[in-house]
């Protein structure tokens, strides 16, 4: 008898404490719900955002990421003849030489990721490599920013596939006046070759800078536009997937 | 892990950093006369801490490709020596600066900058581009083969480059990205603020310190003499 009475007793507690467990949990949801709820707010914006591609500003994914950095690899192995250009006394050589696989390939890698910032990541993946071929032309990550900046400026965004070429015709052409400053520094105040300073800077001879820049635009034009066909045909074939 | 030990390797982000001095020192001091003499003594000092296999590698074809811009120079400077010696100067270190950035481990980098906090994105894509170029290679020489098979003819006919190169060999990178880019997700790799741990970290060692300061001493040397 007295036996029951403590097991109904003890059954008692338990659920006097099963209870309060309930209630304490209960409690502690209703507490967090706001957060939860904000937080499951904030993940479905942020899903929104990344979905919608009319937005400048998406997260990036590591598929993103991973195909930037295969095309800066491939822009990286055709520009190996970077080190032997970048001593031929001609202005605007390393541009023109380079010009063609510097607007394919990021033109291909903007047509596939259109997100603010793309640019920027092939110019910092690609001005690594370059710090140690010739360090002046790391500086390209900074013409990167620079073209991001005059693209959404111009387009707002790169879902406009001129905004992409936009993109690859400035890159190169950009760095220009950062090797000037190269040839400047390198020829003028550590050397005595007066002749290969002007033919370097082009000093004596101004229409020397205009032809060679224009060359260069049009070449990374072509490119660019070279750039263009492949992604959309790629794209009609279903391969350049997002 | 101890300081005061000797590593058969040099620490990435000290072999980066010391490339880059030895490239733009090398741009900037190439018209000294004692100047040839400090790369010389540079490459001697790279075999001594474990870069002789790139060194071995580089040392032709800068004297090759240095040896025919010299020359060049030799010629436009209408016979001026020091012009051609600069210029080979010059080759000598961009390759000396390339060989020592070469012998660093692309695993190693990563790690070294993981350590440093480096961002992610470009630890990853880092890490991508630098393993992904002998990969490359071969997918090159698949398309170029698989043009010879189908008898698409020369690669320098702009149509045909388009057409049997250009297309296959881009849509191959997608394939493989997409690819590859399943491969590292499925191996843990996320972007954003997540915590990460680093297999086997990277720590300079007294070795680098004594690398670092036989490059400086020698450079001091060569402004001071």
């Amino acid at each position: 008898m007295e036996n029951n009475e403590n097991i109904l007793a003890e059954n008692i507690f338990a659920d006097e404490c099963v209870a309060a467990l309930i209630e304490n949990t209960a409690e502690m949801r209703a507490e967090a719900a706001p957060k939860q709820a904000a937080f499951e707010e904030k993940l479905a914006l942020r899903a929104a955002r990344d979905a919608d591609e009319s937005k400048m500003f998406r997260k990036f994914r590591i598929k993103d990421i991973v195909f930037l950095a295969v095309i800066t690899a491939c822009t990286l192995v055709t520009s190996a003849i970077m080190p032997l250009l970048i001593h031929v006394p001609v202005f605007g050589i390393i541009q023109l030489g380079l010009g063609l696989q510097f607007s394919v390939f990021p033109v291909v890698g903007l047509m596939k990721v259109r997100k603010a910032g793309s640019m920027t990541l092939m110019g910092v993946f690609i001005a690594l490599f370059l710090v140690m071929m010739f360090p002046p032309m790391a500086l390209i990550a900074v013409c990167a920013v620079v073209v991001e900046l005059v693209v959404f400026a111009v387009f707002r965004s790169y879902k406009n596939d001129w905004a992409c070429v936009m993109a690859g015709t400035l890159y190169m052409p950009l760095t220009i006046p950062l090797l000037y400053l190269y040839y400047n520094v390198n020829y003028t105040v550590t050397g005595a070759e007066n002749e290969a300073v002007s033919m370097f800077i082009g000093g004596t001879e101004p229409w020397v800078i205009v032809l060679m820049t224009a060359a260069v635009v049009a070449l990374t034009f072509i490119g660019s536009v070279i750039g263009m066909l492949i992604s959309r045909e790629l794209k009609k074939a279903g391969v350049l997937k997002k | 892990m101890s300081f005061f030990r000797v590593n058969s390797k040099l620490y990435p982000l000290v072999a980066l950093v010391c490339s880059l001095f030895i490239i733009v020192f090398g741009l900037v001091a190439a018209r000294n006369e004692y100047m040839c003499w400090y790369l010389v003594g540079a490459a001697v000092w790279l075999v001594l801490f474990g870069c002789v296999k790139n060194v071995l590698r580089m040392l032709p074809v800068s004297i090759a490709v240095g040896g025919v811009f010299a020359g060049i120079a030799y010629a436009s400077a209408g016979g001026d020596t020091s012009a051609a010696v600069a210029m080979l100067n010059r080759f000598g270190a961009l390759f000396l600066g390339a060989a020592l950035s070469m012998s660093v481990d692309t695993v190693r980098m990563t790690r070294s900058l993981s350590q440093v906090r480096a961002p992610r994105a470009v630890t990853l894509g880092m890490l991508i581009s630098m393993s992904f170029i002998p990969m490359l290679k071969g997918e090159i020489k698949r398309v170029r083969e698989a043009m010879k098979t189908r008898g698409a003819g020369s690669v320098l006919n702009p149509k045909i480059l388009y057409r049997a190169f250009l297309i296959p060999f881009v849509m191959r990178l997608v394939n493989i990205s997409d690819t590859l880019a399943l491969s590292v997700e499925t191996r843990g790799f996320t972007l954003g603020g997540s915590l990460y741990s680093i297999y086997k970290k990277e720590f300079p060692a007294v070795s680098d310190v004594l690398f670092v300061i036989g490059l400086v001493a020698g450079a001091i040397a060569v402004v001071v003499i």
